[in-house]
């Protein structure tokens, strides 16, 4: 009953939080300067025109109207129509405006379909590598706090938070693409193409996930019921491992949570520079060619993986530790 | 009862089961740096329009695309020591036969992609269609209205511009820019086959759009013989860094349009080599002449002499060449024109004192809409050309955009474009020099300066009406020209210079002046 009642009761927060941010996005699209229907007629279009299509498309309504009708469609899973891609996904621009024989447009559904499992694999890939670099660090700097495990741990923290993504993507693509040849770096063309821009996203998270594990391994291990482990007969590693780590992991646990929903949305800077296929690239392409249905559709869909994640985040908390009430 | 523990596993396992067949199963096997006889990978920096009927869009990286499939009755090479020579491939031989008519013979034995035989019902439905008034690229020197196609037989096509009252010779340059489409494709419409894939007679044959990579592999009926490479892949990448990554780490082959500073890097790698051509491309400062205060072109000309396009070019570095005229020096009929408006101080308090506007004194505040991340170092030169012009008292603020806003921003409207002076160039793959002249300075299409004069429109048309290609090549040079050139209604800064940079392996690759190649004979071992 509790699982039924819990996943009632977040699901019905996550909808209003998804409606919250379906709301806002489709209202601060319509606020910014830049005529949608001036992109997709072209530039040598007639006003008269614009004006005709633009009534044509609702886009003159008020916004509150627009909205309701869009918002009726995502009900029923339709998210749209791109207003610039084709139905290939090709990312175009230049067409002219009474090019009647434009291809069909894409669904918005399907550009994300297309492009999130790229990004999911991404943003797996960056969470295991953070995970393999934070968790020997964040814990050796818990459990010897003030010695040079803690130290090494914090030094190597503030570098990794000091290198901006955009600058250590391109520095790795020169080292260990253009230099080595280890690795492929541009565009996706399979798992190979993932590592490089997965561990640049790894480096800039793992400062956080660090500090989290080391600060909570820390406090965990000043508990009485730690002190008590030995005095059980229990040996030094099964009081770490199967207490102390256990027990702080949860911070650790909601943290991952909120980076990979944020990994999901799409990483902006570094699927751009690394030309990776993905909902980030997609986005910004999106918002470079006003195009309002995309960056509408990504930005509920993602929403709603960011709700769904941290649903499950919680649910996972509360089997580690049942004292928790979400 | 489902307990939390029970469903976080059954949860576990869905979203394994469901995770699994998205993940890429090949990511131990693929490499990134495949050896030998590989597709020519081009990185482009411009997007294409989703459609592939070639008369439905002017965008340059498509017509590069085109380049690499379609035929074309001649190719002109546009060297600057030798800008109007035509070589000829699907004709044999082009003939002015009187200042109405001109005659393409036909080479033969050719076949389309897709297998039919190319002959003059081709050549002819091509005109016709392209020429139709709700085409997009309106590239002809009139509507299908004003010219008759006839096919004596199958290899011979003779254009008849009487109805129109221009030259026939306007179809000599315009032969080596139309790509030829196939009759049967053309008979499908503008929402048949055309815009649904490319069907052409060139060394590649289109095979599909994956995302935003163009797939072409070797045609091996190509009359001049198959290609030997066995394809080519056309990618957009709108990011300069990572082209340029992408080439210095072997993934492309070639890139475009690079920012002068990455050639020192490029030239600096032993495995790259950089293409630099003076291009068809000119860059204007465009003044919006329908509305106050760029109407006088007293006004316009008293900018031009605050500008010091020395000065420009010094910033642009290797991405550009000195010019002084509309268009570029590989275009039929260049010259220097002599009354080109030089920096010129005194000549422009001149001009503003007798526009009623001393020192600048009086003149509303003026925008300048410039963009960035398309064209090389626009901000940079934009700036400098706003303290120029403000020095003059010129009361000039710089609106730098992004490309995506600026392009909603460039062309005229009624009453006037945005801004009252926008940066852009302008590109046309033929030594054709209409298709920058007329498009933008004739009152019947003025597209972004938005100018309607008489006497410009007249000079237009008279170069239009020659009778031959040395006629009309000495109204241009004597009176079109410098007709414009009195009345400023943009200032050409200078030409671009067109920069490629490729693997040392690439080798005969031929590369026009507009961006478009000819792989046909090239190797990347």
């Amino acid at each position: 009953m509790f699982v039924l009642s819990f996943l009632a009761r977040r699901l019905l927060q996550g909808f209003v939080i998804i409606f919250l941010v379906m709301f806002l996005i489709f209202t601060l699209l319509r606020v910014v300067p830049g005529d949608p229907v001036r992109l997709m007629a072209g530039g040598m279009a007639p006003e008269a025109l614009i004006e005709q299509i633009a009534t044509q498309m609702g886009l003159r309504d008020p916004i509150l109207v627009q909205f309701g009708r869009y918002a009726a469609h995502v009900v029923q899973g339709d998210f749209g129509q791109s207003f610039v891609r084709p139905a290939d996904g090709a990312a175009t621009g230049g067409a002219a405006f009474n090019d009647a024989s434009r291809s069909e447009r894409a669904e918005v559904l399907t550009l994300v379909a297309q492009t999130a499992p790229r990004t999911f694999q991404l943003a797996l890939t960056a969470i295991l590598m953070a995970l393999l670099i934070s968790l020997p660090l964040g814990v050796a700097g818990g459990l010897y706090p003030g010695r040079w495990p803690d130290r090494l741990a914090l030094y190597l923290g503030s570098i990794f938070v000091s290198l901006p993504n955009f600058w250590l993507g391109i520095v790795l693509i020169l080292l260990l693409s253009v230099k080595l040849a280890w690795l492929p770096a541009i565009g996706y063309q399979g798992f190979a193409w993932t590592i490089l821009p997965a561990f640049v996203l790894a480096i800039e998270m793992a400062p956080f996930m660090i500090r989290t594990l080391t600060v909570s391994v820390a406090q965990v291990m000043q508990e009485y019921f730690i002190a008590a482990g030995p005095v059980r007969g229990l040996s030094r590693s099964r009081v770490v491992l199967r207490h102390g780590l256990k027990n702080a992991s949860v911070p650790l646990l909601n943290l991952l949570g909120v980076q990979f929903s944020m990994l999901l949305g799409g990483v902006l800077v570094v699927e751009y520079i690394f030309d990776y296929p993905g909902l980030g690239l997609l986005t910004i392409n999106a918002v470079l060619q006003r195009d309002f249905p995309l960056i509408q559709g990504i930005a509920i869909i993602t929403s709603a993986a960011f709700v769904l994640i941290n649903i499950a985040v919680d649910l996972l908390a509360t089997t580690i530790d049942p004292r928790l009430d979400y | 009862m489902v307990d939390r523990r029970d469903f976080l596993k059954g949860a576990a396992l869905g979203g394994a089961m469901f995770g699994l067949p998205r993940l890429n199963p090949d990511f131990l096997i693929n490499s990134a740096f495949a050896a030998e006889n590989k597709p020519i990978v081009f990185q482009s920096a411009e997007n294409i329009t989703g459609n592939w009927d070639p008369t439905a869009h002017t965008t340059l990286s498509q017509k590069n695309i085109e380049g690499f499939c379609m035929g074309f009755l001649a190719r002109a090479p546009m060297r600057p020591e030798k800008p109007d020579e035509i070589v000829m491939e699907l004709a044999t031989d082009i003939q002015v036969l009187d200042p109405h008519k001109i005659q393409f013979k036909l080479r033969q034995g050719i076949t389309f992609h897709d297998g039919q035989p190319f002959t003059a019902a081709d050549v002819k439905a091509t005109f016709e269609y392209g020429s139709l008034p709700d085409r997009p690229a309106q590239w002809y020197p009139g509507n299908n209205t004003t010219f008759d196609v006839t096919t004596p037989d199958d290899f011979t096509v003779i254009v008849d511009t009487t109805k129109g009252g221009y030259g026939s010779s306007l179809f000599v340059f315009l032969a080596a820019f139309l790509p030829i489409m196939s009759a049967k494709d053309v008979a499908g419409g503008p929402n048949g086959p055309l815009s649904q894939r490319l069907n052409g007679t060139g060394p590649f044959k289109f095979v599909a759009q994956q995302g935003n990579t163009t797939v072409l592999e070797a045609f091996p009926g190509y009359f001049k013989g198959a290609p030997k490479v066995p394809g080519v892949q056309v990618q957009f990448v709108g990011d300069a860094t990572t082209r340029l990554l992408s080439l210095l780490n072997g993934q492309a082959s070639i890139i475009e349009r690079l920012e002068p500073e990455q050639v020192e890097t490029a030239k600096q790698n032993a495995n790259v080599k950089i293409s630099s051509l003076v291009s068809v491309e000119n860059k204007y400062l465009w003044f919006r002449c329908s509305k106050p205060p760029f109407n006088d072109p007293r006004l316009r000309l008293a900018a031009c002499h605050a500008i010091d396009r020395s000065q420009v070019l010094e910033i642009l570095g290797d991405a550009g060449h000195g010019s002084n005229n509309f268009i570029s020096p590989i275009k039929f009929g260049y010259s220097d024109l002599p009354n080109y408006p030089a920096y010129d101080p005194e000549k422009c308090q001149a001009l503003l004192k007798e526009a009623g506007f001393p020192n600048g004194q009086g003149l509303p505040p003026l925008e300048y809409i410039t963009s960035t991340g398309f064209y090389p170092k626009t901000k940079e030169y934009g700036e400098l050309i706003t303290a120029m012009l403000q020095e003059q008292g010129f009361p000039v603020t710089l609106n730098v955009m992004e490309v995506a806003a600026w392009n909603e921003r460039l062309y005229d409207r009624p009453g006037g474009g945005p801004g009252h002076m926008i940066d852009c160039g302008w590109s046309t793959g033929s030594p054709e020099p209409d298709l920058i002249i007329r498009t933008h300075f004739h009152s019947s299409s003025k597209r972004i300066c938005g100018i309607v004069d008489p006497e410009i429109d007249a000079v237009l048309d008279k170069e239009r009406g020659a009778g031959s290609l040395e006629e009309r090549k000495q109204v241009l040079q004597t009176e079109t020209l410098p007709t414009i050139a009195s009345k400023m209604p943009a200032l050409s800064l200078f030409t671009s210079v067109l920069i490629h940079a490729m693997r040392k392996e690439l080798d005969g690759l031929f590369i026009n002046p507009a961006g478009d190649m000819d792989a046909s004979k090239a190797t990347d071992a």
